[in-house]
């Protein structure tokens, strides 16, 4: 037994001494991951702990499950929940398919200088901070100086100020997030169909394929693997929703549809300095999370043979 | 194969002064060619000639710069592919990946509304011509690339197109599987009959396969023949030593005329005699090329009356089992023979020593060194 072991142990020394540049290589990745990621997860353990912040994390004593309880509930919790998916399943819906639908429209412009015209137009939105694009939704929305008021106003309609009105948050966000992300991620896409195989295209139309069945059955086709990808990363992010975004666009008149898990745990956590409440909620968060990018990957290995591993 | 039997309505094809340009460059320069109904053509030439770009022109995936395409009565300059009525097989295949066998092979059927009771007879019955029946339920990537190519053709012939066309589809296959497929298109052409053109840049498959063979250059047919004819009486020295394998040999030689008699001096002096022909003419000093074929040079004499014996060096002997290529120094330059007379010996020495080789007068060829042309 131990001479199976030790026998283990020279192999690995050995594969180590013959890559060690590889894993030399390896190596500031890993120490990241370990320092960042994985040492910080030993906090997790103060979601069960009624935590005091001068008996620190390992001196506090144990509540059990107690902070989940209380967060389920809280009507503001499960709230966030409801937001959180809704916005994750608006932007699934309308956000996602945009890059695709942008990337196939790019493949057909065949002016080269209009296409890209088009295309750097459509990728700068993305190198614009989070920032600075909440500031131009804001003035452009704004009710006295806003493009959009002065334009409404101009037509006789009733000037109106969106981002205090909750009915408008999803879309706003939603809106303002395809504007800046759509052109950029569809590269990956555009990247894909330069993948496929130009005679497949030629073999169609001798075929008697028009252009728009050429999309539908070739192009779409041979690029589902990479759909696929995308869309298992966008599920496995689901519950992440632009935090940043949202906690500059949203003030309390919105919070009813704004408010989500992850702005949720920021005002409890940080503001409220409720740590232990709020690592319940972010550990909450993280399972979801495992859960939608785990049976998406299994999901999709079943159904298209492609998958993330 | 089995036995299925289809029965296709076939046209002619016809190119009219067809050029094509991109930009200034001139990649086919005004090519005429008549394609018979049923008839099986093969464009052959080195790469870049221009045949695959005829091809596609005739399939509709070139724009014809100027000239005329006609496919029957019907002139298709400016129709789309899918309405000429062709079938093409590339030389990557282009199976789609994500289809099965199957439905790679009802594609074409599907996009054209076929009801579903004839699509499934018309693959079943490409499938049983091209013996693709166990495999119809895979993907293009679970095949070979013999299988793969079939589905290919099973792709074309569903569509029962007017007329097939061929774009290298057997340069992607290994040796063995070439000569395989080569037989089985033979086959599936002498079944449906279907106007053919083909085009390869190897000579073996324009042979085999061809009714009548294209030879193209720079954009320019050189000539068109029946695979004999072409291999029999050269146009020029392009087509001469293109057609042939080996190909033939061309020696540079000045005309001799004394006492009505002709000959051909060689760089080292040795004469080749011209038997007299009919209509020859040539000015003496005029200066030419001989052509012999390697199979018309030997070491031994076969018959004495139309012989021409020629001073001889041998650099490489290459053994073939039946035959031998004796590579040679013939006037300082080189020559190829191809010699049966080690007698499947495998001693080779005695070859390999000869000084002296015998040219076969009867399938002598003349070609004048400046224009290239055949003048005997």
């Amino acid at each position: 037994m131990s001479s199976n072991i030790n026998n283990k142990i020279t192999g690995i020394g050995q594969i180590l001494r013959k890559d060690w540049q590889l894993y030399l290589l390896l190596a500031p990745m890993v120490i990241w991951f370990i320092v960042f990621l994985y040492t910080p997860m030993a906090g997790l353990q103060i979601a069960f702990k009624d935590f005091s912040l001068f008996k620190g994390i390992y001196g506090s004593t144990w509540v059990g499950f107690e902070h989940f309880q209380t967060l389920f509930n809280d009507e503001l919790f499960i709230r966030s929940i409801g937001n959180t998916f809704l916005i994750s399943l608006y932007s699934l819906v309308f956000a996602f398919p945009m890059p695709i639908i942008l990337a196939l429209m790019f493949n057909e412009l065949h002016h080269a200088m209009f296409k890209k015209t088009a295309q750097t137009i459509a990728y700068l939105p993305h190198f614009i901070s989070v920032v600075i694009v909440a500031g131009m939704v804001v003035s452009f929305l704004s009710p006295t100086t806003g493009i959009v008021n002065l334009v409404l106003d101009y037509f006789g309609f009733e000037k109106t100020y969106f981002l205090t009105n909750p009915d408008y948050f999803r879309p706003i966000f939603i809106g303002s997030t395809m504007w800046k992300e759509a052109g950029f991620e569809s590269i990956v896409y555009l990247a894909a169909i330069a993948g496929v195989n130009p005679s497949l295209y030629e073999s169609a139309r001798v075929d008697g394929a028009s252009r728009w069945q050429q999309i539908w059955r070739i192009t779409l086709p041979s690029i589902l693997p990479t759909i696929i990808i995308m869309l298992i990363i966008r599920i496995g992010n689901l519950v992440e929703v632009g935090f940043e975004y949202i906690i500059l666009l949203y003030q309390p008149a919105t919070f009813e549809t704004s408010d989500v898990i992850s702005t949720f745990i920021y005002r409890v956590g940080l503001q409220g300095s409720q740590y232990d409440i709020a690592t319940a909620a972010g550990l909450f968060n993280a399972v979801i999370a495992f859960i939608l990018v785990y049976s998406a990957n299994r999901i999709s290995r079943k159904l298209s043979s492609s998958s993330l591993w | 194969m089995n036995s299925a039997n289809v029965t296709l309505s076939v046209s002619n094809v016809s190119l009219k002064k067809v050029y094509k340009r991109y930009g200034s460059t001139e990649i086919v320069k005004g090519i005429d060619l008549e394609i018979g109904a049923h008839e099986f053509v093969v464009l052959v030439g080195p790469s870049g000639c221009g045949k695959s770009t005829t091809l596609r022109m005739i399939a509709g995936l070139e724009e014809i710069s100027d000239g005329t395409v006609s496919i029957g009565e019907r002139v298709v300059n400016k129709i789309p592919p899918k309405d000429r009525d062709v079938a093409m097989v590339f030389q990557n295949y282009a199976l789609y990946p994500h289809l099965s066998v199957a439905e790679n092979i009802a594609f074409g059927l599907k996009l054209r509304k076929t009801p579903k009771d004839r699509v499934k007879a018309a693959v079943d019955e490409a499938s049983s011509i091209l013996s693709l029946d166990p495999y119809l339920e895979r993907k293009p990537s679970d095949l070979s690339g013999g299988q793969r190519q079939r589905v290919a053709m099973g792709r074309a012939i569903v569509r029962h197109p007017k007329v097939f066309l061929f774009d290298e589809p057997l340069s992607n296959l290994d040796a063995k599987l070439r000569t395989q497929m080569r037989a089985e298109i033979k086959r599936l052409h002498k079944r449906l009959q279907v106007t053919t053109v083909y085009v390869t840049h190897d000579q073996v498959e324009a042979m085999t396969l061809a009714d009548r063979i294209v030879i193209m250059r720079d954009g320019k047919i050189e000539q068109i023949g029946t695979p004999m004819d072409v291999f029999l009486h050269p146009a020029n020295t392009f087509v001469a030593s293109f057609i042939g394998s080996p190909p033939m040999n061309l020696l540079d030689g000045k005309i001799r005329k004394s006492d009505g008699k002709v000959a051909i001096e060689l760089n080292d002096g040795c004469i080749v005699p011209v038997p007299h022909k009919d209509g020859m003419s040539f000015t003496d000093g005029q200066e030419v090329r001989v052509g012999f074929r390697p199979e018309d040079l030997d070491v031994v004499v076969n018959d004495q009356n139309h012989t021409a014996p020629m001073n001889c060096s041998v650099d490489l002997v290459e053994p073939l089992g039946s035959e031998a290529l004796l590579h040679l120094q013939i006037a300082g330059q080189s020559a190829v023979a191809k010699t049966t007379s080690h007698g499947r010996s495998s001693d080779m020495s005695g070859i390999a020593n000869t000084t002296q080789v015998f040219g076969n007068l009867k399938h002598l060829h003349i070609f004048d060194r400046a224009s290239e042309q055949s003048i005997y």
